[in-house]
């Protein structure tokens, strides 16, 4: 019988390598491994440039950057913490999605080992300000001001279900409303959480039973490359539905360039990606405190896309 | 012979062992079996032949718990039988076995399962006592028909027996339950001669210990020399008996190949 | 009839052999290549925590395909349960009502799923695809998309009792497999057991031998809504939280178990040695790729890979006809070739049969 095990061994021996190694001389974080948690599925766009940025980090500074992708579901980041705390590395990088409560006795745990454990994307206010002085800091957007940020012209999507990751929904939701707009909710479900292409139709549907909407707006980056399509779809012209999201997906960076995505709060994932790697090497070797970062600074507009776009394709921005 | 399960006690005396009246069968639009009358005395052997299609099959799964006619009326062993709890089980129970055609055994299970799968000797909470049932199959493997020895036990898996040894473990299986009625379906398909022989003889065994069979063959020779009584199937209904020597082997086959005819004739 | 066998055949015939084989070598290539992270314990005791619910899962996922049925509802069932658990344990503060509630929706859930298979005839693959809709959907309704943070739930006895830990083991992993015993005591000792292999080999046959296929299927599928919710319990209270979409990054996980496991997927023939093997292997092999440096992108390919030649490699074996079907092929293959090279290889003779 054919071994998948000689397979295995094959494929695991022959790819012992790929991952970054200290350089010739000393640079300062070599010795320490990280486990990071990137949050999505490899490649995709409100990841590949937290990747890109958490890579270069650990290039520049000599770590081995463990990666462990999630697919955005809670219950795996959970199993993907333990996983990482069993292989004893100098941190770990989580996402806020599961919640303080989940989160709490492992990070315990974890700090009890002198692991560092940092945050990033939605944050974890309890445990940062419990777990600061080791080193838990927060590299993301703020998330209720991001929304209200990204809501000056919108109605919402949003993903309430998780924890402090609903804030941002919340922040564009009560802005729009203060602003005497009407504003109708409508809750993502995880088939399109996973695969976001397929808010296409119900985005269509949506405008096609309410013609006279002013705006569409949501805080999840994927399914913000889709919105421009669902207007095409819907026939609408360019700047007739004020559309406002988050993250610059390629497709997102289409619909700013023809006019269909008005603006885009960007939260310049590649900082949240190199930011914790940081906090990281910087933490373990002289216990600096941890640092909350808001990577969210502005928005990206279709007058301003035309500079970044270089950046975009090489996943950086 | 160790225990086998609890049945009716065969003491009893009885004209005929099954007794089907004006029994329908409707399976949605088709109708195959049509107001069928069918007898088989307690010590008989009944030949039933008809072409591909005239419901030999259908009414023997009737007769052996696996269909419910849609009308009609069954006795066993002179006793009415309540068509709303008969089933296969239930006709075990009454001591009914049946060798059905090609599918009695499942290919990938060992023999010491397909032996007693539906009647298992079990022990309390339902838990097989694997170790006697594999010592029966053993002790029943030597006496069954069409076995050479080349190495098959109780553990192989009837995927590995040819087409006469899966026969002669049906057949075995039958025997070994002791049953007072035995329908044979086709079973001396796929059998070399000398196992064909060894059916034929088994059969006439069974008349001789004073049991029943039913014996549907296509091969007209077969039946007419094992037959006491011949029946014969046409499209549903029963178009023809003769007792043994009432017709001879040449007139039954020409009455078949008209019967074939005339439903070719008439575009069945 | 044989002679008495050799301890070395029979040790061949141990079922499951093959796969465990592949588990032992996968955890001697993560030793060698991550050996601080797989020569210690700790890694072993974070799997004994997180493979449980997929094995309970797995296991029972294998009788239902040994009866020739498979079950795609039973990530809704990870849903519905665990909101019944969170809720009668966080908001009643009732756990063994929540244990109870949970088990009896699984319960639910399976017997639908039974009566639409077996008794209104709809294929499995497709009722269960549609029931895994509609409760998923149905839990989004009555949790009102709320997740339950359930801090708390360290403090019941019952939580210790299944998810607790003895020193640093899981408690989880006892249960687990004991359940995984019990099935296997089941479907190769048991009445039960016998019926479903039949049925899933033949259901025609095991019709005319007297099974009751219909009854049976339902049970099977009853069993199998138990034990996902089961399996709910334990993933929901070791995680200490009830997330409303969890439960659906088991479905690829859970099959691909079964199935390296050496369970045929043509039903009749089940392996649970290979089932409990094939899920430590699916539950350790995302961890161990990543920490020996595998780049995280390779990771789902590399499981494709693996999976792909276990179930390849047990059809081979399992499935003699296909064997030799396979072989004559590639022969044929290679004897074009030789034809076609120049030199004459057409008057080459095989070898000596």
């Amino acid at each position: 019988m054919r071994h998948p095990a000689a397979m295995i061994a094959a494929i695991g021996l022959a790819t012992l390598g790929p991952a970054s190694t200290a350089h010739a001389q000393e640079s300062l974080g070599s010795g320490i491994t990280m486990y990071f948690q990137m949050g999505g599925n490899p490649g995709d766009g409100s990841t590949l440039p937290r990747t890109n940025g958490a890579r270069a980090a650990a290039a520049s500074f000599g770590v081995k950057l463990v990666e462990q992708y999630s697919g955005w579901q809670p219950e795996v980041m959970l199993k993907h913490f333990r996983e990482a705390v069993a292989a004893s590395p100098a941190c770990i990088e989580i996402m806020g999605h599961p919640g303080n409560e989940a989160f709490a006795p492992l990070v315990a745990d974890a700090v009890k080992s002198g692991i560092v454990v940092t945050s990033g994307n939605s944050p974890l206010s309890k445990l940062q300000n419990m777990y600061g002085a080791n080193g838990f800091g927060y590299a993301g957007v703020d998330l209720y001001d991001g929304g209200k940020l990204t809501a000056q012209k919108m109605i919402e999507y949003g993903l309430r279900a998780q924890a402090e990751r609903g804030k941002s929904d919340q922040g564009l939701y009560d802005t729009l409303k203060a602003a005497g707009l009407q504003v109708d909710y409508i809750e993502i479900s995880p088939e399109v959480d996973h695969d976001s292409s397929l808010a296409v139709p119900i985005l269509t549907a949506y405008l096609q039973k309410h013609p006279d909407v002013k705006a569409i707006g949501t805080q999840h980056g994927n399914v913000t490359a889709f919105i421009g399509k669902a207007l095409e779809q819907a026939g609408k012209k360019p700047g007739a539905v004020t559309a406002g999201g988050i993250d610059l997906a390629p497709a997102t960076i289409e619909g700013l360039k023809r006019g269909y995505v008005s603006v885009v709060l960007d939260q310049q994932l590649y900082l949240q990606g190199f930011l914790p790697v940081a906090q990281c090497v910087l933490s373990k070797k002289y216990g600096f405190a941890g640092l909350s970062t808001n990577t969210g600074a502005g928005v990206v507009t279709p007058k301003t896309i035309g500079g970044l776009v270089p950046l975009i394709d090489k996943g950086i921005r | 012979m160790t225990e086998a399960a609890p049945k009716e006690p065969a003491a009893r005396s009885f004209r005929h062992v099954v007794r089907l009246e004006k029994v329908d069968m409707t399976f949605g639009k088709v109708q195959a079996l049509s107001n069928v009358d069918f007898k088989v005395g307690r010590n008989e052997i009944v030949g039933l032949l008809g072409d591909n299609g005239a419901g030999k099959s259908t009414l023997i799964k009737i007769v052996s718990g696996v269909l419910r006619p849609t009308s009609g009326n069954v006795w066993v062993r002179d006793l009415a039988v309540n068509l709303e709890h008969y089933s296969v089980r239930k006709a075990h129970d009454l001591r009914i076995e049946t060798v059905h055609q090609g599918q009695t055994l499942d290919e990938k299970q060992p023999l010491w399962r397909n032996l007693f799968v539906g009647r298992q000797i079990t022990g309390r909470l339902g838990f097989i006592d694997v170790k006697k049932e594999k010592e029966i199959a053993d002790h029943l493997l030597r006496r069954a028909i069409g076995f050479r020895g080349h190495g098959i036990t109780a553990e192989s898996t009837v995927r590995d027996l040819s087409g006469g040894e899966r026969q002669g473990i049906a057949i075995a299986r039958a025997m070994y339950f002791e049953a007072d009625l035995i329908v044979l379906d086709e079973p001396t398909t796929a059998l070399a001669v000398s196992e064909v022989r060894k059916v034929l003889a088994f059969v006439e065994g069974v008349k001789a210990g004073g049991r029943a069979c039913i014996y549907i063959e296509h091969n007209l020779a077969h039946a007419h020399e094992v037959a006491d009584r011949l029946v014969i199937l046409d499209r549903g209904r029963v178009v023809g008996q003769f007792e043994k020597g009432e017709i001879n082997l040449a007139d039954l086959t020409a009455r078949m190949i008209a019967l074939h005819e005339g439903r070719t004739n008439a575009g069945a | 009839m044989r002679g008495p066998e050799s301890a070395r055949s029979r040790f061949l015939r141990t079922e499951g052999l093959p796969i465990i084989g592949v588990l032992l070598a996968l955890v001697i290539v993560f030793m060698i290549a991550a050996p601080d992270v797989f020569l210690g314990y700790r890694i072993y005791m974070s799997f004994l925590a997180t493979v449980p619910p997929l094995l309970v899962l797995a296991a029972a996922l294998t009788l239902l395909v040994a009866a020739g049925e498979i079950d795609l509802s039973f990530p809704s069932v990870i849903a519905l349960s665990g909101w019944v658990l969170a809720y009668f344990t966080h908001v009643l503060g009732s756990p063994w009502m929540g244990l109870v509630l949970a088990l009896t929706a699984g319960a639910v859930v399976g017997w639908l799923n039974g009566i639409i298979v077996a008794r209104i005839g709809v294929p499995s693959i497709i009722a269960t695809l549609a029931t895994q809709f509609l409760w998923g959907g149905l839990t989004t309704v009555f949790s009102q998309g709320l997740s339950y943070s359930m801090g708390e739930v360290d403090q019941y006895f019952l939580w210790h009792l299944l998810v607790g830990r003895i020193g640093a083991f899981p408690v989880q992993a006892l249960w687990s497999l004991a359940l995984a015993a019990v099935l296997w005591l089941v479907l190769n000792r048991h009445r039960f057991g016998e019926h479903l292999l039949f049925i899933g080999d033949n259901a025609r046959v095991a019709e005319v031998v007297g099974v009751n296929v219909g009854r049976e299927k339902i049970r099977a599928f009853v069993l199998m809504g138990v034990m996902a919710a089961f399996a709910s319990v334990l993933l929901t209270f070791e995680n200490r939280s009830f997330f409303n979409t969890q439960g659906g990054g088991y479905l690829l996980g859970v099959m691909a178990a079964v199935f390296i496991g050496g369970t045929s997927v043509f039903g009749g023939r089940a392996s649970l040695v290979g089932t409990v093997a094939g899920s430590f292997i699916i539950g350790m092999v995302e961890a161990g790729l990543v920490a020996t440096g595998l780049q995280g992108f390779w990771v789902r390919a590399v499981v494709g890979v693996v999976f792909l030649a276990a179930v390849i490699g047990h059809i081979l074996i399992e499935e003699p006809e296909r064997r030799s079907a396979f072989v004559r092929a590639l022969r044929g293959r290679f004897d074009l070739v030789r034809k076609s090279s120049p030199g004459g290889g057409s008057t080459e003779r095989r070898g000596a049969r």
